[in-house]
């Protein structure tokens, strides 16, 4: 009897031992999941900070000597004034509107007023969510990789407005775009609530459309008002090339975004295991439908050669195949997660080819886009948001039983690229002609003409000038 | 082109999951890739020579 008793209080014990071993275990696995998780993130918001280092040397290389600092300036202004405007408002709306005005909460409960009030201002209980708090692991790197998208969409519209546009005027348009216009299209068309998704079926992984063709169509609306640079166009409206003065730099930029843009789409990934997670064990789109960051190397690697090839096939300008590189992941960032390589590959090829005609067609219409900027981002963003419509209908656009998910159509994938077009271009068009009317938009024609380093800057980009050609480039000479 | 199982829903999904998985349609875009850079060598190939002999 007491042999019995003996053997069931060791049994208890051994049982109570392996408990104590699993849930010390188990929490041991968790931290580090947690970790992983975290620190996912946190590396996205650096190599995304590397898109900036891109924009910053494309746009200062496509201006002439003459702003070649003020270009620069203004990227860092923009970037520097998105991040706090973002904080300020822009995180707020992304959780206050995925179901439309006015705001009320959709059926994943992570959306309305009340609960981006809970989470998303920066004072009162929700301040908890905004600052250093050791049981939140997530909400600040979240935020960074957001505000760096939101900083993303005011670079792209940065390059095409260079050298003539307002230092204030430029910054007051690109908080606009960054911390409200991109970001009520992320809240329809990017989160599991948003009404493009659940009624609509809209999917747009690597958001082509609605960063890519929003801040494309809000440049457009700006441009429209902004007017092109003095000596862009003849008086027959025939249009001139201006060269800026560094086409290396512009090329080595744009290199330098197509390596941020693998940050940016790491971003746009869901990982498991946490308490916010869509699944324990896999990783998800932020629709919470699965994806692999395998299928994102397979076809971010096999867009950008799609673009260039492209590009090169109608250009031979090493301008035009970096931005091909860009149109090819923009062409098939909506579907980066289900695309096959093979079809990526001619989709950013035919986006390739695409772009210069696209390009040449705006400027015969008076439009002055420095860089490309309307056309890279803008169409083909509407391009690739169209093109999955086309190939991927009848794909659940969202987890959840059969019949109960919308899923992905060409009619719902055309209504997301209008609804991107409109949120775009409408702000875009709208705010730059307030800013015309009160005078903050373009800088005075004298400055324009001396050039807005001298007027702006105070300094100078090469000191010591720019070197000769030491090899003779014309053989006529 | 479909969703690649009978059931829309991603909950059947335990493998592939790409858009035309299970048809021949990825060696068909396969086949029309490696097309197109063959296509694109030689189109590079004789525009490119045909530029260079204006200099000779």
């Amino acid at each position: 009897m007491g042999d019995i008793v003996v053997e069931e209080q060791i049994a208890e014990l051994a049982a109570q031992v392996a408990a104590l071993q699993e849930s010390s275990g188990g929490g041991a696995a968790k931290v580090t999941n947690t970790m992983f998780a975290e620190t996912f993130y946190y590396l996205t918001i650096p190599l995304m900070i590397i898109i900036h280092a891109g924009f910053l040397a494309y746009e200062m290389g496509a201006s002439r000597l003459k702003n070649v600092l003020s270009s620069g300036v203004k990227n860092i202004l923009a970037f520097a004034f998105m991040i706090p405007t973002f904080y300020f408002f822009g995180w707020w709306v992304y959780w206050a509107f995925p179901t439309g005005l006015p705001g009320a909460p959709g059926p994943a409960g992570i959306s309305g007023i009340d609960y981006a009030n809970s989470i998303a201002w920066g004072w009162g209980e929700s301040a908890a969510a905004m600052g250093p708090n050791i049981a939140d692991q997530a909400s600040g790197v979240f935020f960074g990789a957001f505000a760096l998208f939101a900083a993303t969409t005011a670079s792209i519209m940065s390059g095409a407005v260079i050298e003539r546009i307002q230092t204030v005027g430029f910054v007051i348009l690109a908080i606009v775009l960054g911390s409200f216009a991109w970001v009520v299209a992320a809240a329809w068309g990017w989160h599991a609530d948003g009404w493009l998704v659940t009624e609509w079926g809209v999917h747009d992984f690597g958001a082509a459309g609605l960063v890519h063709a929003v801040a494309g169509f809000f440049a457009l609306g700006v441009l429209i008002n902004l007017g092109p640079r003095i000596g862009k166009f003849n008086a027959d409206g025939t249009a001139n090339h201006i060269a800026g003065h560094n086409m290396p730099l512009t090329v080595t930029g744009l290199m330098l975004i197509i390596v941020g843009f693998w940050g940016f789409l790491m971003a746009c990934v869901i990982v498991p295991g946490e308490a916010w997670s869509w699944f324990a064990d896999k990783p998800s789109t932020i629709y919470g439908t699965p994806i692999t960051l395998s299928a994102l190397s397979f076809n971010i690697l096999m867009a950008i050669s799609g673009g260039i090839i492209g590009a090169w096939v109608m250009t031979r300008d090493p301008f035009w195949m970096m931005s091909g590189a860009l149109a090819g992941i923009i062409s098939t960032a909506s579907g980066l997660d289900i695309y096959f390589p093979a079809l990526t590959f001619i989709i950013a090829f035919s986006a390739g080819i695409l772009l210069k005609p696209c390009a040449d067609f705006l400027e015969k219409r008076g439009i002055d886009d420095a860089v490309g900027a309307v056309t890279v981002h803008g169409t083909i963003g509407l391009y690739g948001v169209i093109m999955l419509g086309v190939f991927a209908s009848g794909f659940p656009a969202l987890q959840g039983a059969a019949g109960e998910a919308p899923t992905i159509s060409l009619m719902g994938q055309i209504v997301g690229a209008g609804v991107f077009f409109l949120l775009g271009f409408v702000p875009g068009y709208i705010c730059s002609l307030i800013l015309r009317i009160v005078g903050m938009l373009r800088i005075p024609e004298g400055a324009e003409l001396v050039g807005m380093d001298r007027v702006k800057v105070p300094a100078e980009g090469y000191p010591e000038g720019i070197p000769a050609p030491a090899v003779v480039l014309d053989p006529a000479e | 082109m479909g969703f690649p199982y009978e059931e829309a829903s991603w909950s059947v999904v335990d493998g592939a999951m790409f858009m035309g998985w299970g048809s021949a349609m990825p060696g068909i875009y396969t086949a029309i890739a490696a097309g197109i850079c063959v296509a694109v060598l030689i189109f590079g190939q004789i525009t490119e020579m045909r530029k260079a002999r204006q200099y000779n």
